[in-house]
């Protein structure tokens, strides 16, 4: 049972451009985003800051709260790093949420960072790796891209879906990233452009894929009692739920499906009061095609084998309801892992509040889903105008 | 991957070491020390046997740091009567491997730990008794 103690809601946010930043470091861009996030907040004071990020120690550096807090002119307040593999945003979140809500912090800061580019793709695909079972995968030398191509096959061939029906996914994702000025990848592809490109773990190809991104987001949380000191235009958060599954694949009780996902849908719509229906826009984690397929089946969008297909026959496009990564989600925004959950809710919260600098849409419940893993770490947050 | 960690792992890794639930029956692999489906602490180590049937599988080009020489790896899930396990396939083409694909356990070198030990593990062959 859920004891609600105060609301909690986002009353600023900050992005820096997605993208490969040779000239960057870690601390840079999250000290940008952290920044815009306070001014957007009317200069909001954290007294707390929740750091998510899963792979700094590959530009050798951990430790990031007092990091970034220090170097933002916040030394003294409180704080710690949150990881959760690709999910540490949103798992960061939770954690935010719950420091909001509990009345130990009235205002608290949750910075998304992730800095990849000094290290080459070997050497990002084996961190990424990490987030699988070290024992019992990792010798075998699958990478990340190759896990979710297991699921791909084994989901393509038990629904009898096309080829052609998965690269509608990536084609409208690039559609709506294009539009979106802090895209990383902000380019139109077409359906050969999809089947041309490299594959890289078949039958995932270079299309399919999200990039290898840097970046850094930033969100203000505070209580309802102060929320209004910093914003005319606060988001609640309605729902928050997270859940997870095996890192392994192996002992999976099903391959077409995120259990994780359905469950932390589940507790998030139930604490929000609200169903799959009522929502007007949502932000999904389609690091490849296909995680965006499955998840609008496990979030309850489309039924179960039935996701690529509508994808196909025109659904989830902007103005729909719901209306899906209008940031052009992992595939076209891109993907700084541990920053991901974040950007997924200052994007939909702008969505809500109507400043969205891309394709805007109209709504007032938007949703948030950040995957980690190979969907064994999900977090689910509803949002609302 | 540390030679640490393959000697560590050696025996289950070599023999498929999964576990089997005392309480409801259910079976998995790799071994953890709970059971998956009801928790019962009470889990018995199974053996996954030597063969079973591809129900997917990836060909993997962009490889993690360490296996750049073993490129393609063609990478399956193997179910077994006892659990499904994630596994390279060997000695078979790309392009021969199926959904379905009846294969069989075989010890083989795996690629060069990063500490540079060279490990054995199990990998799958095409089932000898299903040259078709
Ligand atoms: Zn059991």
């Amino acid at each position: 049972m859920v004891i609600l103690f105060r609301h909690v809601f986002v009353v600023g946010l900050g992005m820096s451009n997605v993208g490969r930043f040779y000239e960057r470091s870690l601390r840079d861009l999250a000290g940008e985003a952290l920044f815009k996030a306070i001014d957007d907040a009317g200069n909001a004071v954290p007294s707390f800051i929740l750091v998510s990020n899963m792979l700094s120690s590959q530009v050798e550096q951990e430790n990031l709260a007092s990091l970034i807090a220090d170097y933002c002119g916040l030394r003294g307040i409180s704080g710690f790093k949150v990881e959760a593999a690709c999910g540490s945003g949103g798992a960061a979140l939770i954690a935010g949420y719950s420091l909001v809500s509990s009345g130990l912090a009235d205002v608290v800061a949750v910075v998304g960072v992730e800095k990849l580019s000094e290290r080459s793709t070997p050497e990002v695909a084996r961190g990424l790796a990490y987030a699988a079972d070290a024992d019992f995968e990792i010798p075998y030398g699958i990478s990340f891209s190759g896990l979710n191509a297991l699921v791909m096959r084994y989901y393509m061939n038990k629904y009898d879906v096309r080829r052609e029906e998965m690269s509608a996914w990536p084609i409208l994702m690039h559609e709506n990233g294009y539009h979106n000025p802090h895209a990383h990848l902000k380019m139109r592809i077409t359906h050969d452009d999809v089947v041309k490109s490299p594959i890289i773990a078949d039958p995932i190809r270079l299309l399919d894929s999200c990039p290898m991104s840097d970046g850094a987001a930033a969100l203000i949380l505070a209580s309802d009692e102060v929320a209004r000191e910093y914003s005319d235009t606060p988001v609640l958060i309605a729902g928050i739920g997270n859940a997870l599954d095996s890192t392994d694949i192996s002992s999976r009780f099903e391959l077409d499906s995120f259990l994780a996902s359905r469950l932390s849908s589940e507790r998030a719509f139930k604490m929000a009061g609200l169903s799959p229906k009522d929502v007007d826009v949502a932000e999904l984690h389609d690091a490849y095609s296909i995680n965006g397929v499955i998840t609008l089946e496990d979030v309850g969008f489309a039924p179960k084998g039935k996701g690529a297909k509508l994808v196909v026959e025109g659904k989830f496009r902007p103005g729909d309801k719901p209306s899906i990564n209008t940031s052009g989600g992992l595939k076209s925004r891109g993907h700084p892992v541990g920053a991901t959950g974040v950007y997924q809710v200052c994007e939909v919260s702008m969505q809500l509040r109507g400043d969205f600098p891309g394709i805007k849409v109209s709504g007032e419940v938007g949703l948030t889903q950040n995957i980690g893993g190979v969907g064994s770490n999900i977090t689910t947050i509803i949002l609302r105008r | 991957m540390s030679f640490q960690r393959i000697w560590r792992l050696k025996d289950i890794l070599l023999n498929l070491v999964g576990i089997k639930c005392s309480d409801c029956g259910y079976t998995s692999y790799p071994p953890k020390a709970a059971c998956p489906k009801c928790s019962s602490r009470n889990v018995s180590r199974i053996s996954l046997g030597s063969s079973g049937k591809v129900v997917s599988y990836t060909v993997i080009n962009v490889p993690i740091e360490g296996f750049e020489n073993m490129l393609p790896l063609v990478i399956a899930l193997v179910e077994t009567d006892n659990g499904r396990v994630l596994t390279q396939l060997t000695n078979v083409k790309p392009e021969e491997v199926y959904i379905g694909m009846e294969v069989e356990a075989t010890v083989r070198r795996s690629a060069t730990t990063l500490d540079g030990y060279v490990p054995y593990i199990v990998k799958f062959k095409r089932s000898s008794t299903n040259n078709a």
